[in-house]
């Protein structure tokens, strides 16, 4: 066996994994009728063509030659996502001011140079725009300081 | 035609044009451009945070200014479309796929030109078909039932498939990824919990915004992260801001046939106005000669779905104007919006207050100017808002992609929602799996879930209603139609060529 | 960190005088965004930031039918500052729907005020014969699950009043289930539905257009609104009595002071003409129940109607 379209080999795999994926969970669920469909039937059909569909893909990666896959960076792909997860759930526990702080840092990682300088007065100016447009301007219910001092 | 649709344009006119509602149609305007602007900040939100302040109003300013707010909000959607690829409302997802590309090639300006005058077009257009054909396009949304529908859907996924530029396999299950994606939640028809997991927050499915702006906007950031130098994003070179006459020549007819489409879709309730957008890209794709573009920057693919969704969102005024049913959930807010203000929406609305109809109606013609009028001078400053380093714009970008997530439901689950989808976004990228049709078929999903259900269980069991109503028999023999197309051998051939190229 | 020091003498201050609330601002939290609760909460916001001189948010926390905002305020401290737009569907037919909820209605809350309550109408497509509710019943019967009634969901007002009508008359009929009440409506109008059990303010433009024709009133009492328009209860259906309501809530911890003065103020903007007449315009006249007791003791009764509902109606998420 040898994979001759590396990008189509994988992505058929994902769809495989996803069809099956959805058809083995909506086992749990009620099949239903024609005219009483129940809540399985719908993802079971869906998810089978998925899985069958994936089929189709993985064996032409086998056979017809297709590009290779581009490097994957995982630099930003770490940075971006930590950045995110932080602000989320660190919002309502440490304020909104502090929060954004800690994600357009850690967001700044993430790219090619990190000059702190630049990357505080943007915090500064970013802060002070979403405070007056988000907070004040549109009340979104953020807490700006974290819950202990306020 | 009837005479009296001027005099009646005229009492409109008469009301929308006093100083007091001129000013606040501004402020309505003004104000979704920006909330349209900011993705995940939508207009349902918007709304009720200033019902409270409308109170002081009379009832007809407060609903010129509120309804300023949802149009306004789809026109400003189209900018951080354009600009940074990211859904700045969930009817400019389509918007991304060319006009982000055409930013890139430093075409930002004829890109947010074309979608303004797109816009403008349609809106105009539309607002003349709300005043002249609103009651008897009413009687149009009460043919669609659950069958109709449910063909309408199947139309649709059959084009989610023309939207793709690469394999035709894999578009396919893209499309199927996004129906079962849409799926998760709780199933209208049994109030069974599919695929949540024991997640509360995914009881109520997966919300379109956090998917799109996943799959766009994170995955655009990380993708551009990785090129070599900074300055590979966006060139430097602006070739020109204001369309050429050749551009002139390309968006005038997908505007036009946009308008129409929009229109049309934007009267049915249950996400409309949305399929909107995705249908008049569809058909440009299909019928321009230039489709082998759409995807890399065609102006067609901005013109025809703006003037679509803009289109959309005036005639989705109709079913609650005339039948007091709204058509998506900014609707269902104006019904409360004004029934505080003590008017019941419904047929009466017409006879009975004519000022307040006529003058929405008017208004909505003054705010499509001001909009334009206000936006084309903005578009010299937007493009000065791609000169900034991006290693300064992306984490901007970030900042307010999270807040606007979080504020979906002030709950940070739906930021990780966006961090995975941001991901798999990613990975489709590497995988050359297009994700505008998992997008498609992610709003189809659930509809025609619902649908096929509901009319199989309002049929007793007999799939012949599908063939038996005209309507719907016609949007299957349509599908049937473009799926012939769609599989005919040479025009395959073509697009294997054209995966293997890229 | 001239601000630290102002924020840590409030703090201070806080800590000192309980007496003080509201010291900062209030969240309401409120389930159901974008609708009539969602509505009705910034109504009630903006009147008890007036006065309470503190400014009073209105936060949306969707999902789950209600219980992720509930669930929030249950387990937030109670200290007047997290409110929660409580309704029906969170206090009465959850519990009775859900089998893990992970609040106790009863409990975990303080009752501050009914805000609003509207009644249900039953409304059917206006080329159906029956005229009145005993035409309706003798039309179900002579063609046995031949009829359709819509829904906005499974295990809404609408389907378990629904399902008490099929209980209560012996009939057999189809309950079909939507996204929303609109499109129920939508669908009564052209003829694919033959009845709904509707919100009486949303529908009652469509009734007086004659677009519907309303049957009765779900509620004990005949409403000002259509006075004319009988009650379930006089139309045969024994002690048929439903309506849709929500109120204040806040977590069971929070002090007397603080839900007495919430309650008091509640009710006081409740009776101001303005107010009033916005709420009536919803559909809501001013509640009778006025006092934090009363609410509980409602809510109490509400939770036990729909516990039983529930069990008839096998509503039950399989």
């Amino acid at each position: 066996m040898k994979i001759k379209s590396p990008k189509d080999f994988w992505a058929g795999l994902m769809f495989i994994a996803f069809g099956l994926f959805f058809l083995f969970v909506a086992r749990n669920y009620q099949m239903g009728s024609a005219v009483r469909m129940g809540p399985a039937y719908f993802p079971t059909v869906l998810g089978g063509m998925m899985a069958v569909l994936g089929g189709i893909v993985f064996l032409q990666s086998l056979v017809f030659a297709g590009p290779k896959i581009p490097k994957m960076s995982f630099k930003p792909i770490f940075f971006i996502s930590l950045a995110l997860i932080l602000f989320g759930y660190l919002l309502k526990p440490l304020g909104f001011i502090l929060a954004l702080v800690i994600m357009i840092f850690v967001s700044a990682f993430g790219g090619h140079e990190f000059r702190a300088k630049e990357v505080t007065i943007l915090a500064v100016l970013l802060i002070i725009f979403s405070v007056l447009v988000f907070v004040k301007g549109l009340t979104l219910p953020f807490p700006l300081w974290p819950a202990f001092m306020s | 035609m009837d005479m009296t649709i001027f005099s009646n344009l005229a009492l409109g006119f008469g009301v929308a044009l006093t100083p007091i509602n001129l000013l606040y149609c501004l402020i309505g305007v003004l104000l979704g451009t920006l909330i349209g602007v900011l993705p995940g900040i939508g207009p349902v939100a918007t709304i009720a945070m200033l019902l409270p302040v409308t109170f002081s109003l009379s009832p007809i300013t407060a609903l010129i200014m509120l309804a300023g707010i949802y149009y306004g909000a789809q026109y400003g959607g189209s900018t951080s479309a354009i600009l940074v690829n990211l859904p700045g409302e969930s009817s400019s997802v389509v918007t991304c796929l060319d006009g982000y590309q055409m930013a890139r090639q430093g075409r930002a300006g004829v890109a947010l030109a074309t979608a303004a005058m797109g816009s403008f077009f349609a809106g105009c257009v539309a607002t003349l078909i709300v005043a002249m054909f609103a009651p008897p396009l009413a009687e149009v949304a009460l043919k669609f039932g659950p069958s109709e529908y449910f063909s309408l859907m199947v139309l649709g996924l059959v084009a989610a498939v023309v939207l793709a530029h690469g394999s035709v396999l894999k578009a396919v299950a893209m499309v199927l990824l996004g129906l079962l994606l849409g799926l998760v939640g709780t199933d209208v028809n049994s109030g069974v919990l599919r695929f949540a997991f024991g997640i509360s927050e995914l009881a109520d499915g997966i919300g379109f915004v956090t998917v799109a702006m996943g799959l766009f906007g994170i995955a655009e950031i990380i993708s551009n992260l990785e090129l070599k130098d900074e300055r590979e994003v966006f060139t430097n070179k602006v070739t020109n801001m204001w369309p050429t006459k050749e551009d002139w020549k390309r968006m005038w007819k997908p505007i036009l046939r946009g308008t129409f489409l929009g229109s049309a879709l934007g009267i049915l309730p249950g996400g409309g106005a949305l399929l909107a957008s995705f249908g008049a890209y569809t058909l440009e794709k299909k019928v321009s000669k230039y489709g082998h573009e759409f995807g890399k920057g065609a102006i067609e693919g901005v013109a025809a779905p703006e003037a679509a969704n803009n289109a959309g969102a005036q005639t989705s005024f109709i079913p609650l104007l005339t039948l007091g049913i709204p058509s998506n959930a900014v609707m269902a807010l104006m019904i409360g919006a004004m029934m505080i203000q003590g008017i019941a929406p419904g047929p009466q609305v017409m006879t009975e207050k004519p000022q307040l109809f006529w003058g929405m109606i008017a208004s909505m013609w003054v705010g499509n100017l001001m909009l334009v009028v206000l936006n084309l001078p903005m578009i010299g400053l937007w493009i000065k808002l791609l000169t900034v380093p991006y290693r300064i714009l992306y984490p901007s970008i970030v900042v307010f992609m999270a807040i606007g997530v979080y504020s979906l439901s002030n709950n940070p689950f739906d930021v990780l929602l966006m961090m995975i989808f941001g991901l798999l976004g990613y990975i489709f990228v590497k995988l050359e799996c297009e994700p505008a049709p998992l997008l498609l078929g992610f709003i189809l999903g659930p509809l025609m879930e619902e649908n096929l259900r509901r009319a199989m269980l309002l049929s007793r069991g007999d799939p012949i209603v599908f063939f038996t109503k005209p309507i719907s028999a016609g949007f299957l023999i349509a599908s049937i139609v473009l799926l012939i197309i769609l599989l005919l051998p040479n025009i395959r051939k073509k697009r294997e060529e054209a995966f293997v190229e890229g | 960190m001239k601000r630290l020091v102002v924020l840590l003498a409030m703090l201070v201050h806080a800590a000192g005088a309980n007496a003080q609330w509201p010291a900062k601002p209030v969240r309401l939290i409120c389930p159901y965004p974008g609708g009539p609760v969602d509505i009705s909460s910034r109504v009630i916001a903006q009147q008890l930031q007036e006065a309470l001189g503190q400014p009073v948010l209105v936060e949306t926390k969707p999902g789950a039918g209600g219980v992720i905002a509930a669930d929030y305020v249950a387990k937030s401290p109670g200290d007047g500052y997290t409110l929660l737009m409580g309704a029906i569907a969170t206090h009465a037919i959850n519990p009775a729907l859900m089998p893990n909820l992970p609040y106790d209605p009863i409990r975990d809350f303080r009752h501050v005020a009914l805000v609003v309550q509207v009644p249900n109408v039953l409304i059917v497509n206006s080329d159906l014969p029956a005229k009145n509710v005993g035409e309706l019943i003798a039309l179900a019967k002579s063609r046995p699950g031949k009829l359709d009634f819509g829904s906005g969901s499974t295990g809404s007002t609408g389907h378990l009043a629904g399902e008490l009508f099929k209980q209560m008359t012996g009939t057999y009929m189809v309950h079909i289930p939507y996204k929303a009440s609109a499109p129920a409506v939508l669908d009564l109008m052209s003829g694919r539905l033959h009845l709904i059990f509707d919100n009486l303010a949303s529908s009652l433009p469509n009734i007086k257009a004659g677009k519907v024709r309303a049957l009765a009133v779900t509620t004990a009492k005949r409403t000002n609104f259509l006075p004319q328009l009988p009650t379930l209860d006089e139309s045969g259906l024994k002690g048929f009595n439903m309506t849709t309501w929500w109120g204040v809530m806040v977590p069971a911890k929070t002090p007397n002071e603080v839900v007495n003065r919430l309650s008091t103020e509640i009710v006081r903007a409740l009776e101001t003409p303005d107010i009033r007449e916005r709420m009536l315009a919803m559909g809501s006249e001013t509640p009778s129940v006025r006092t934090p007791e009363a609410f509980s003791a409602f809510i109490e009764s509400e939770k036990a109607l729909y516990a039983k509902l529930v069990k008839v109606s096998g509503a039950k998420p399989d």
